[in-house]
């Protein structure tokens, strides 16, 4: 609920967090439709304003001080200036709330504080018990500010407990995109690491692959070693799956379509380190295997690899020296 | 377009320089039977670098070429699927079984020259 650093933030990058989150103005409407916040709601919000304004600086002092009250949030604010700062920010949120006019803006103001919380890594059960206290503190208040007319109080609590809903759940949306997001960009570095392309010598490739195969990777992996035969002019590339603990049909289906389209590209693939659990259960899942070329370990993978390099280097020599005789 | 075809030495080379349709496939196939057997040619190098698509047409158009070009005499060779055509043509089955394909036309030349001098190639 504290913007720790203004200026760090960056307006452009939230716009594409906004655009990542497909967060749009009729998916704020919707979001608010969902909550039943209508403008009667944003009436009795609004009609808080004087209370807030007035119960602010206690609210403050009282907030931060139950955060001090825990080691784990007292750690955020170990200087005196940024704990003065956060304040400020806060106070200003607090007034903002009872303000009105709950647009693109101001729900762009709760995706930023939401992701400062995921970066500086304040947990949501923090945040959300920040929030707890927050509503009940200014409940008190409302309360006795309309003793004499509990209905009013009740309406007026019950559209703060929607917008508050509503701010909670953009800032707890920011924090998923965050963390999916370095997620995402885990796994990509994960799969690329995972499936490189190795040349050994001119024209022979080796391609180790270990974990698990899904169909995503699988596709990728096809993909980049057609491309890697094309861009190394590789004749003979040798697959090594001794990394893969099981392969079922449709791993299996997916590698003979890699060779197959290898071929089509004029390079031969073998496939090595099938381990004795592999190849039992590709011959009772009955997958035909015939069109490649497979081998029990890496050393014979090159080894087989040899030979058929030595095919070609014969008939290559052959080639340049008739080429080089007129 | 029409796919011009070249005459090097004993090889006939068909270089595709764009997208073919059904007829130009056609032709293609005409011209190459009719000149493998002119030219007393031993080898034909389709080369297919241009092409992002391959239909099944293409593919059953190419094979038969080979298989027609084999009668008279002469081995064809497929040279330049692009990675992504060659995936997309597993994908649908079309896997060009019988017929040799290579990364490019240099390598469809060297493997050309090999078999022609009666050295064992690989069975492809």
């Amino acid at each position: 609920m504290n913007e720790r650093t203004g200026r760090a933030v960056d307006a452009a990058s939230f716009e594409s967090l906004m655009k990542e989150m497909n967060i749009t103005d009729e998916e704020i409407e919707r979001r608010k439709d969902w909550l039943e916040f209508a403008d009667e709601d944003v009436q009795r919000v609004r009609s808080l304003n004087a209370l807030a304004r007035r119960v602010q600086d206690e609210l403050i002092e009282l907030l931060y001080h139950h955060f001090l009250a825990f080691p784990e949030t007292r750690g955020f604010f170990q200087d005196t200036e940024l704990l003065e700062h956060v304040k400020a920010m806060q106070k200003e949120y607090f007034i903002r709330l009872t303000e009105g006019d709950y647009n693109r803006e101001y729900v762009l103001d709760r995706l930023k504080i939401g992701a400062t919380h995921a970066r500086i890594g304040l947990d949501t059960k923090w945040y959300l018990g920040a929030y707890a206290f927050h509503i009940r503190a200014l409940a008190e208040r409302l309360f006795e500010e309309y003793r004499d007319d509990p209905k009013a109080a009740l309406d007026i609590f019950l559209s703060l407990i929607k917008l508050e809903f509503l701010d909670i759940g953009l800032a707890i949306d920011t924090y998923i995109a965050q963390r999916e997001r370095v997620i995402r960009i885990q796994q990509e570095a994960i799969r690329e690491l995972s499936t490189p392309v190795l040349q050994v010598r001119d024209r022979l490739l080796i391609m180790p692959i270990i974990g698990v195969i899904d169909p995503h990777r699988a596709r990728q992996l096809t993909e980049q070693l057609l491309h890697s035969i094309r861009d190394t002019r590789a004749r003979v590339v040798v697959m090594d799956i001794t990394g893969v603990l099981t392969v079922d049909s449709r791993i299996a289906n997916h590698l003979i379509q890699t060779v197959e389209a290898s071929r089509l590209m004029g390079a031969t693939v073998i496939v090595s380190g099938l381990s004795a659990d592999v190849a039992q259960t590709l011959v009772r899942i009955g997958v035909d295997l015939s069109k490649i070329v497979t081998v029990c370990d890496l050393q014979g993978g090159l080894e087989e690899a040899d030979r058929i390099m030595a095919d070609y280097g014969a008939k290559s020599q052959d080639a340049v020296a008739e080429a080089s005789t007129p | 377009m029409p796919v011009p075809i070249l005459k090097q030495g004993d090889v006939l080379i068909a270089s595709v320089q764009d997208a073919l349709t059904d007829s130009d496939l056609r032709e293609l196939q005409n011209n190459l039977v009719d000149r493998v057997g002119r030219f007393r040619s031993r080898g034909v190098v389709i080369d297919v670098t241009v092409l992002d698509v391959m239909d099944s047409f293409a593919v059953r158009t190419l094979r038969a070429i080979a298989h027609m070009t084999r009668l008279r005499g002469a081995e064809t060779v497929v040279a330049g699927i692009q990675p992504d055509v060659a995936f997309s043509m597993v994908r649908l089955g079309l896997t060009l079984d019988d017929v040799a394909t290579v990364l490019d036309l240099d390598e469809g030349l060297a493997l050309l020259r090999s078999r022609r001098d009666g050295r064992p190639g690989r069975g492809r």
